[in-house]
């Protein structure tokens, strides 16, 4: 009995696999892009986000912006985070969304998949050129051999934000944070380093690793992808680069230790680490300025540009974009609300939206780093303005300062494999598990193999 | 249906009696089952049918179209260093995790069999981290696994001993995973109490009447006669031991940015990275049939074993 019960299970199993090698659907072609426009300014029906969610007022004014500007669509959103996994489903269902809103590092990925649309057509029917309406880098990160596939927004770059008290009870002085000269940097923060029990209680300086791996790689002169997307990190100057950030983790504590006093941190409440002076300095994307302005009474801080090693400032961020399913029901509904929800007017609404805000919770405005130059340079000069509090005037200062040097992350087909790798070698280096060259060179490896298995891999 | 023929008393052999069915009965049976029948065909059969498929062809989710590929993705497979690391990973963790259980679970179970009031309230006391949602159970271990600040670290800290970097050492990465799996060990101990109170009661009389102590109690009478028990559970948890995900996902995953040290990297997780991050669809599919047939070679292992080693009471071999 036993024989023909597992006979017939490796029959039915057969038969199953055979009808899925010959199914219908076997070799049809792709769909491509057609060389008609897909894209009309005639819209109706309905269009379906996900992946936005319009839950604070820069969010909810522009979208009520696009949805008004839509006559004649009516617009639902999901307004979950985006996941490939139930973006997969959806796709394989055949029911995806109109538009999607996904974080601009899986734009190429996507993209190299034929899962989403080039928007170059969309772009040029609504009169936008997005090298000039976006910043250069950010409509980079969102490029795949030559084509634009996403509409971007948010590029709130990284700096260093210090606490200036914790500084002057060590002597450290704000030139000192300077990533051009590294030494100097790894001196100060060894003066900021405070320790009890052998573990930290106080950091000197915090890079963010691994999460700003990316950033720091750049610094050296590295870098993750070369000009096609092909994974490079086993770059010599990554290693420089992973070198130093080992010896900046040992003089402090050691990886695993930094990293739990890290994560114990309360980073959003009012016992944070500039409150609680558990940091000399860290670097933080210009968001977390927001965070600070809260607990302003309580904390002295300065910010401090990232340089390259050459003295070069440099301006790098993720953020999210806007894309239109290959399958789209509705692309031109799509095409349309995503142009005008990141349009200069849009985030006039928005500017206007968070000064509201602002003058009631008598608060300050740090800005709106939107990824677009024009939108930027609008809301600054009607809505920034001098806080009344010196710090937080020369932060945001800075974080607009080194908008003009902003530099792509490097867009990829396999842009999730390289910085899950990426990642992990860090991690792996920086415990001491292996060498920091040890480290880049399985990393590389393991992102060829994922390379190799895109389109972008197998055609060259 | 087989009975034994006798004459005098004596067993003189065995022979077949045809029974009558029950035409109506027999459909209502298999009425019955009918749910179960489809949803095994629809979510089980024909799942597994077209995942192996799958995995013998590059799937282009875009156009959902397959390509034949081949063994291309079992090759694949096997030169990538990471599934080595992943299944290694994934052995270490089901090695601990599953006697681990076992015992933990045994202790509680005895405790409860042991109690005579209020074991309905404990019962239901100890079950409630079963129904918590992993989620929630990450969030909690995050802040109890901490290094520095962690509860784990300064009821150590109590004893003197310093504790290590649960979720940043590499060496205790692992341990750290298999205690948030202790934290649901009421399944298993469920299984097990009902077991420990199906013991007849006159064996343990009968032994204390021939002078034996509770461990040899526990260990002549106990642990044969819960036996099965105790073997159902070892397949069953060494099964879900090997399929872990929801436990490394969420301690060490839960970022966009995926940092996570190499001794977090389960066969589970890769596999999900390899579909849904890479749109590997192939290759994830042959990594599940990967999976799938070393599970079934141990488990054929474990079942050849244990038969040896299991008291199955009640005359088995009639």
């Amino acid at each position: 009995m036993r024989l023909k019960q597992f006979g017939g299970m490796i029959i039915g199993l057969s038969v199953g696999a055979a009808l899925m090698a010959c199914g219908p659907n076997s070799n049809q072609p792709n769909p491509g892009t057609s060389a008609k426009n897909q894209f009309s300014k005639s819209v109706s029906g309905e269009l379906k986000t996900y992946g936005f969610n319009p839950s604070d007022e820069v969010g909810k004014s522009r979208s009520d912006f696009a949805n008004a500007q839509l006559k004649g669509v009516k617009v639902t959103m999901d307004t979950s985070s985006f996941d490939t996994q139930k973006f997969a489903a959806q796709a394989a269902a055949g029911q995806v969304p109109g538009l999607i809103y996904a974080d601009r590092a899986q734009i190429d990925t996507l993209a190299d998949k034929k899962l989403i649309m080039p928007l170059d057509q969309c772009y040029s029917l609504w009169g936008v050129k997005p090298t000039e309406r976006f910043y250069p880098s950010v409509i980079s990160d969102v490029t795949y051999q030559g084509h634009v596939y996403g509409i971007p927004e948010f590029f709130q770059a990284e700096a260093i934000i210090a606490n200036t008290r914790v500084m002057k009870a060590s002597g450290v002085s704000l030139d000192q944070l300077d990533t051009s000269k590294p030494d100097q940097l790894l001196s100060a923060a060894k003066k900021m380093t405070a320790m009890s029990g052998g573990k930290p209680t106080r950091l000197g300086f915090v890079p963010d690793m691994p999460g700003s791996a990316a950033i720091w790689l750049a610094v050296f002169g590295g870098r993750t992808v070369d000009q096609k997307g092909k994974p490079a990190l086993d770059d010599p100057n990554n290693v420089k680069a992973v070198t130093w950030l080992k010896k900046l983790t040992d003089a402090q504590g050691g990886y695993a230790k930094d990293k739990s006093l890290l994560d114990s941190m309360d980073v959003f409440g009012a016992k944070n680490q500039y409150v609680k002076d558990q940091v000399g300095a860290q670097v933080w994307a210009q968001w977390y300025v927001n965070v600070l302005s809260d607990y302003k009474k309580d904390i002295d801080i300065a910010a401090v540009p990232i340089k390259t090693l050459d003295g070069k400032t440099l301006a790098m961020a993720g953020g999210a974009a806007y894309a239109i399913p290959a399958k789209s029901p509705n692309p031109s509904a799509a095409c349309e609300w995503a142009i005008r929800v990141t349009s200069p007017e849009a985030w006039q609404k928005a500017s206007e939206a968070r000064q509201k805000t602002v003058e009631k919770d008598n608060a300050i405005n740090t800005g709106l780093f939107t990824g677009s130059p024009v939108a930027d340079k609008a809301n600054r000069t009607q809505f920034v303005k001098s806080s009344g509090d010196s710090d937080f005037d020369q932060v945001i200062n800075t974080y607009y300062q080194i908008l003009p040097d902003n530099r792509p992350m490097g867009a990829s087909a396999v842009g999730q494999s390289i910085t899950d790798n990426l990642n992990n070698a860090v991690i792996v280096a920086l415990s001491g598990g292996k060498s920091p060259q040890q480290a880049l060179d399985d990393a590389q490896a393991a992102a060829l193999r994922a390379w190799k298995q895109s389109n972008a891999g197998r055609n060259g | 249906m087989a009975i034994t023929l006798r004459a005098g008393g004596r067993r003189v052999g065995r022979t077949r009696v045809r029974e009558s069915y029950n035409k109506r009965e027999v459909l209502a049976g298999y009425l019955f089952i009918a749910p179960w029948i489809v949803g095994f065909l629809i979510f089980t059969v024909i799942s597994m049918s077209w995942s192996l498929g799958l995995s013998f062809t590059h799937f282009d989710l875009a156009s959902n179209s397959a390509t034949a590929a081949g063994l291309d993705n079992y090759k694949l497979i096997f030169d990538d260093p990471k599934v080595l690391t992943s299944l290694f990973n994934t052995f270490v963790y089901a090695i601990m995790a599953v006697p681990l259980e076992l015992a933990f679970a045994m202790v509680l179970a005895l405790l409860l069999n042991g109690m005579v009031r209020g074991s309905g309230v404990f019962r239901t006391i100890f079950y409630l981290p079963k129904m918590t949602p992993h989620v929630a159970t990450a969030s909690v271990f995050l802040l109890l696994l901490n290094g520095n600040v962690g509860a784990i670290n300064q009821f150590l800290g109590f004893f003197g001993i310093n504790g290590p970097q649960w979720l940043t050492d590499p060496h205790w990465v692992r341990p750290s995973i298999v205690m948030m799996t202790l934290w649901g060990a009421a399944g298993s101990m469920v299984i097990l109490l009902a077991a420990l109170q199906n013991v007849p009661r006159e064996l343990y009389e009968a032994s204390e009447v021939d002078g034996a102590n509770r461990w040899q109690q526990f260990w002549r009478i106990t642990l044969p006669m819960i036996s099965p028990a105790v073997f159902f559970l070892v397949i069953v948890n060494t099964i879900a031991a090997l399929q872990v995900f929801d436990q490394a996902y969420l301690l060490f995953y839960r970022d966009a940015n995926g940092s996570a040290p190499d001794a977090a990297l389960f066969f589970g997780v890769y596999l999900f990275q390899q579909a849904f991050q890479q749109f590997n669809f192939g290759l994830a599919a042959a990594m599940a049939w990967l999976l799938f047939v070393i599970i079934l070679i141990i488990t054929l292992i474990q079942m050849k074993i244990g038969n040896k080693l299991v008291f199955y009471g009640g005359g088995r071999n009639d």
